[in-house]
């Protein structure tokens, strides 16, 4: 049960945020209400900040925004979603959650797109993400300095942890008291584990490895006006209950509340620069077949890691040729995967994966370097549960097809599955660039290059290795690994110089006061975390340094000098 | 319950399967409207062939028959949900640079297939041949697949996971095969009660083939026997036929 029980601080969390609190009791999923109410601005007013793209940065830059009182324009590309009309319990028809216009992949190892790591629509990728939030380690933020590899950041974990906590309460997450990196407790209890969560407990415990239950962003009993979670184990298909966390319901309703307008359907094709001032004016958009330009005093991009860049380098003028943003030839580069291999095992027990939500319990145990290994850096450990579709991926890249295929899904019930995040470096020639190909839109495509280095395919190993460890451990007849990617960030990274990245602390963009990236592809490293809260940190820290200029009555101009 | 006419309960494609009694059907009732919908359509009869020409037609069926073992009804209609998703292009939107688009990728993979037949056996067509040798034909790809060869010059793995991606995704979407594997489908707003190792709810059937004495290694020898026995006595002839032809691809 929930430990943010106290009316002290329930009414601290709703000074804040009160998303939760304005979703309908009367088992529909949507305020219909609050969304016909909805302000809506004119293109022609020049509204204090639009923003592009409503999923993890975008929603809660413009909920924070909105709350201090700034005039705030939200575009998405895609629909504003209503989970009991557009959602569906199926893993087959959950197909439109996720980006699906032209991208191309190249590189000695591409990273597929799709359903894996992208987002389309108020949420984002968060919803259809699993759900687990963990925080960064302290050490994340010096990578370069402690390891000598990636890059070290313009600030540190202590900048992040009073955001880290706001919106771990905001979600809310729940687990145990997390012993690794800096130690901390979530504000809600940790969830009953199912059967694939127990199998990892037991293997791993029989190991000698450290698990604990969480940290995953669905309420543990009831949250506000959010029902709690029936185990159901369609995470990632979006979830129609309203208990895992998403910012269509976290940060939205909020940010409706206090004036923000939320603009779905609205594809950003240029942010719009005006060389003789400096200064973006505003961004062009297409809705319904109509071009429009929403003028704004400030743009901020949150598009993630490949369509941020992307946008940017569409929006070319004489002064900035090569892209906004792209003077030192940065944007786009050293974007990040992480090496994601999942092990499956084999019990005589029926398993039944599918029934618990796939984010169950976790281990930050190898996180860290490890000073006798040839590598740098680790990766995390945390159960997964592929459906049927996905379940037969696995098996196919056992090289099975046929006779033996179909025997081993029949076996489906009896396989328990957990995936590595490993920490895959940032590197210069991952990058975003502009295809030949065209969209329908008639915009160039964006070309994904992606090679792995001599450390990231270690980690991987050393991974896939540790996790047969604990299947075997606990009892498994047969194990099998598939090699996978999981998630993105980089591409506009977050900088001390514009040498070195795209945006200053401040997510600012190099030479353009006014023009600001707060989405995943601003983080210079990933360590080994998912990066959900790690991106809505940055985007509630982003809003708080905006929101406390602009108090001070400085321009976006004077607060570069100051 | 939507009507249900006799002998239509607890289908499995094949027959196969390990869950006696089981249908994901009979929970119907408990769905959400939406999703009933989406999943209920995969029983409609399939709309007539948009996306491949006859041609393509005679190559991809028995394919996807073999990729999926589909050797006798009732079948799911792969061929057709893939025709389908194809001739609207609902693709994942991605591909990789030195290949096109999927719905471009099937017809040009396709018609490399057709080409290996005649090659392999003496100018005939793919879909002439028996099953054992198109059997062999597929296992080529997959072996180059394995081992990270280019077939036609480009990676055969991803032509591989082309395939086989379509493939399971049609398969693994239909209740026929959720009864077959006894995952009982869409969850909400029901959800389930009892989680955990060898927990069941009372809409789940027990895997009945696990309680007898035969191991699930020796289920899966015997499957791969059995799949080894279509491929390997063809395999090996054309493999001779390849040999002496002195081409590589």
């Amino acid at each position: 049960m929930s430990r943010l029980q106290s009316p002290r601080s329930e009414r601290e969390l709703r000074a804040r945020n009160d998303s939760a609190w304005l979703l309908p009791t009367d088992g529909s999923r949507t305020n219909h209400r609050l969304r016909d109410d909805m302000r809506r601005f004119d293109d022609a007013d020049e509204v204090d900040l639009v923003v592009v793209g409503a999923g993890a940065g975008g929603s809660v830059l413009t909920q924070r925004l909105a709350r201090a009182g700034w005039r705030v324009v939200c575009l998405d590309a895609g629909p504003f979603w209503d989970p009991d009309a557009d959602w569906v319990s199926d893993e087959r028809g959950s197909h439109t959650l996720y980006w699906t216009d032209p991208r191309q992949i190249g590189g000695s190892d591409p990273v597929p797109m799709g359903s894996n790591n992208s987002g389309r629509g108020v949420g984002g990728s968060m919803v259809h993400y699993a759900g687990y939030t963990p925080r960064f380690h302290p050490s994340d933020f010096s990578v370069l300095s402690d390891d000598g590899v990636g890059a070290d950041w313009p600030i540190a974990y202590t900048d992040l942890r009073p955001f880290y906590e706001a919106i771990e309460q905001e979600l809310p997450v729940a687990g145990q008291d997390w012993p690794w990196g800096d130690p901390h407790s979530y504000p809600h209890s940790p969830h009953p584990v199912g059967g694939n969560g127990e199998i990892f407990q037991r293997g791993a415990l029989a190991a000698g490895i450290e698990t604990r239950v969480g940290p995953v962003a669905i309420a543990n009993g009831r949250f506000g006006h959010r029902s709690h979670c029936i185990y159901r184990g369609f995470c990632l298909q979006g979830c129609k209950v309203n208990a895992k966390a998403s910012p269509l319901i976290t940060h939205v309703p909020d940010a409706l509340a206090h004036g923000a307008e939320i603009r779905p359907d609205s594809m950003v094709t240029r942010v719009v620069v005006d060389d003789e001032s400096g200064r973006a004016t505003g961004v062009t958009y297409l809705r319904r077949g109509r071009e429009h330009f929403q003028r704004a005093r400030a743009v901020a991009v949150a598009g993630y890691s490949i369509e941020t860049p992307r946008l940017l380098l569409l929006s070319p003028t004489e002064r900035y040729a090569a892209g906004l943003g792209n003077d030192t030839d940065q944007l786009g580069r050293y974007l990040m995967v992480q090496g994601a291999p999942q092990t499956s095992g084999r019990f005589e027990d029926e398993i039944r994966a599918y029934k618990a939500p796939p984010p169950e319990v976790s281990s930050e145990q190898f996180y860290e370097t490890d000073p006798t290994k040839p590598y740098r850096r680790g990766w995390s450990i945390q159960n997964v549960s592929p459906l049927p579709i996905t379940w037969a991926e696995h098996v196919v890249a056992q090289g099975h097809w046929g006779a033996p295929l179909r025997e081993y899904l029949r076996d489906f019930v009896h396989w328990a599955t957990i995936g590595a995040l490993c920490e895959f470096l940032p590197q210069p020639a991952n990058r975003v660039t502009l295809a030949d190909e065209k969209d329908r839109h008639g915009l160039p495509i964006a070309h994904f290059s992606y090679s792995q280095c001599d450390n990231d395919r270690m980690l991987t190993q050393a991974a896939t290795e540790s996790m047969e460890a604990i299947l075997k451990a606990a009892g498994a007849s047969e194990v099998m690994t598939i090699d996978r990617y999981a998630h993105l960030v980089g591409g506009a990274r977050m900088a001390a110089r514009a040498e070195d990245g795209v945006v200053d602390a401040d997510h600012r963009v190099f030479g353009i006061p006014n023009l600001y990236v707060v989405d995943g592809s601003v983080l210079p490293t990933q360590g080994s975390a998912n990066p959900a809260l790690t991106i809505m940190a940055l985007a509630a820290r982003a809003a708080d340094r905006l929101a406390a200029q602009a108090r001070r009555g400085l321009t976006e101009q004077q607060a570069v000098r100051a | 319950m939507p009507f249900r006419p006799p002998h239509r309960h607890g289908v499995t494609p094949q027959g196969r399967g390990r869950f006696p009694g089981f249908d994901v059907l009979d929970s119907v009732d408990a769905w959400d409207d939406v999703t009933a919908g989406v999943v209920l359509r995969r029983l409609a009869h399939p709309a007539d062939l948009a996306f491949f020409t006859p041609h393509e037609v005679s190559v991809a069926a028995p394919l996807l028959d073999l990729l999926l073992d589909q050797d006798e009804e009732p079948r799911v209609p792969v061929l057709e949900l893939l025709d389908e998703r194809l001739a609207v292009g609902e693709t994942d939107g991605w591909h990789y640079d030195d290949l096109p688009e999927d719905g471009e990728a099937w017809r040009r993979t396709l018609a490399w297939l057709d080409d290996d037949a005649a090659e392999r056996f003496d100018g005939a067509r793919f879909a002439e041949l028996d099953a054992g040798r198109q059997a062999a034909l597929a296992q080529d790809v997959q072996t180059r697949s394995s081992e990270g060869q280019k077939w036609h010059g480009v990676s055969a793995e991803r032509v591989w996971s082309l395939w086989t991606r379509y493939a399971c995704t049609a398969f693994y979407s239909h209740p026929w095969a959720w009864n077959e594997i006894g995952f009982p489908g869409p969850a909400y707003p029901r959800g389930y009660l009892n989680v955990g190792v060898g927990a069941r709810d009372h809409w789940e059937v027990a895997d009945s083939v696990d309680r007898r004495p035969t191991p699930f290694a020796e289920r899966v020898e015997s499957a791969r026997r059995e799949h080894a026995a279509l491929v390997e006595r063809h395999h090996r002839a054309h493999l001779r036929a390849h040999h002496r032809e002195g081409g590589t691809r």
